[in-house]
């Protein structure tokens, strides 16, 4: 979908067909964006697959409250993806989480099994990294790199400036390599 | 890109392989959430809507009818759930699954944990089997040092419908599995895993 100003006309007060349409079109358009988002802060396909459908579900039902003069689908269904998010965590923390990941989601065309295992660790390593880092720079590299959101989008989205968010960044990428060294 | 036009040349590397994960969600994902939209599922975080007491009531009054349809309808019979693929002997390769046969929704029969060598992503005969046990959860080998526990929540495990069981493994990483077990997590509980304390073991 594009990030053009008209408001789309499903956006209304969508009827239920309008509504299954703009998800699927939304789905089709930022899927693997949203999923990836997650994927950079759940290091379980399940928990991301779960957080993934949970955010749709609430884009459709609040999509009358979707104001394309203020940013693009995109960036306005991660708005809602970094809120599931929070809500996630808070729950996660009551208990004790005890599980492990699995990397079968990773896109990598592997020539053999052995180098697909390579990937898988050496993308663990730098996800594992990743994780180290305090939330507000964990959130940057899951939205500049997870979800693939531009700079500007980045900047809009945080409500700081494009500058603001190369430095942000800059310093974080530092960081995660000082963490990735240790 | 234009976007990182001034990025410092030693962070061009980890930059790069940043931009290189990705994954891809299931093909069946957006489907499914289609599917839930249809089905008018509310999302977690959603108010429900106010209701007047005598329609509270009545609401009530069909739910538990509708709960005693469901249980006089559902179908009977056995499942086998073969789910793949997890760290489930401590190895560090996520290259392990469990099949599990079982009354739907109910008490298991059999459970295997396997390690899947041809990374089929299900059991096949060339699998190596870690452990098979039968109806009883019970410690399959003297409890050794350096035993772990491992959980993996919440995943339908036993065809009941809803992921909301998790499999609890007893082992001595790099390969040795000694006990496996189900739960079914509480209805109502809102996180996604649960410590398995006080729930029944399958």
């Amino acid at each position: 979908m594009s990030a053009t100003p008209e408001r789309p006309a499903a956006a209304q007060h969508p009827p239920s067909d309008q509504g299954e349409a703009l998800c699927r079109e939304w789905y089709e358009a930022h899927g693997v964006a949203v999923y990836n988002y997650f994927r950079f802060h759940v290091p379980h396909v399940d928990v991301a697959e779960d957080l993934t459908a949970e955010t749709f579900l609430k884009v459709v039902r609040a999509v009358d409250r979707f104001d394309p003069a203020r940013g693009s689908p995109k960036a306005w269904i991660l708005t809602v993806a970094r809120n599931v998010l929070a809500d996630w965590r808070r729950r996660a923390r009551i208990r004790q989480y005890v599980s492990l990941g699995t990397m079968h989601d990773l896109v990598f065309e592997a020539p053999s099994p052995e180098e697909r295992v390579l990937r898988e660790e050496e993308v663990g390593r730098l996800l594992d990294a990743v994780a180290t880092l305090a939330d507000a720079d964990r959130e940057l590299v899951g939205l500049r790199y997870g979800s693939g959101l531009d700079t500007a989008e980045v900047a809009q989205l945080l409500g700081i400036s494009e500058g603001s968010v190369r430095t942000r960044l800059w310093r974080v990428l530092g960081r995660l390599r000082g963490a990735m060294s240790r | 890109m234009t976007d990182d036009r001034d990025l410092p040349p030693d962070l061009e590397a980890l930059d790069r392989d940043l931009r290189g994960i990705q994954f891809r969600p299931r093909g069946s994902l957006g489907p499914e959430v289609l599917g839930r939209l249809r089905r008018g599922e509310r999302s977690k975080g959603a108010v429900p809507p106010r209701r007047s007491r005598p329609a509270l009531v009545a609401l009530a009054a069909s739910l538990v009818l509708a709960a005693g349809v469901a249980l006089m309808l559902r179908a009977p019979g056995t499942v086998t759930v073969d789910r793949c693929c997890y760290d489930l002997d401590g190895g560090g390769d996520s290259d392990d699954g469990v099949v599990i046969f079982a009354e739907r929704d109910a008490e298991v029969h059999q459970l295997r944990i396997y390690e899947d060598l041809d990374r089929s992503g299900a059991f096949t005969a060339g699998d190596l089997i870690r452990l098979d046990r039968g109806a009883s959860p019970a410690m399959h080998e003297a409890a050794a040092e350096g035993l772990v526990t491992i959980e993996h929540c919440c995943v339908d495990f036993d065809g009941g419908g809803p992921a909301d069981d998790g499999l609890l493994v007893l082992g001595v990483p790099p390969d040795r599995v000694i006990m496996a077990a189900i739960y079914e997590r509480p209805a109502g509980d809102a996180t996604r895993a649960s410590a398995p304390g006080g729930f029944l073991l399958r």
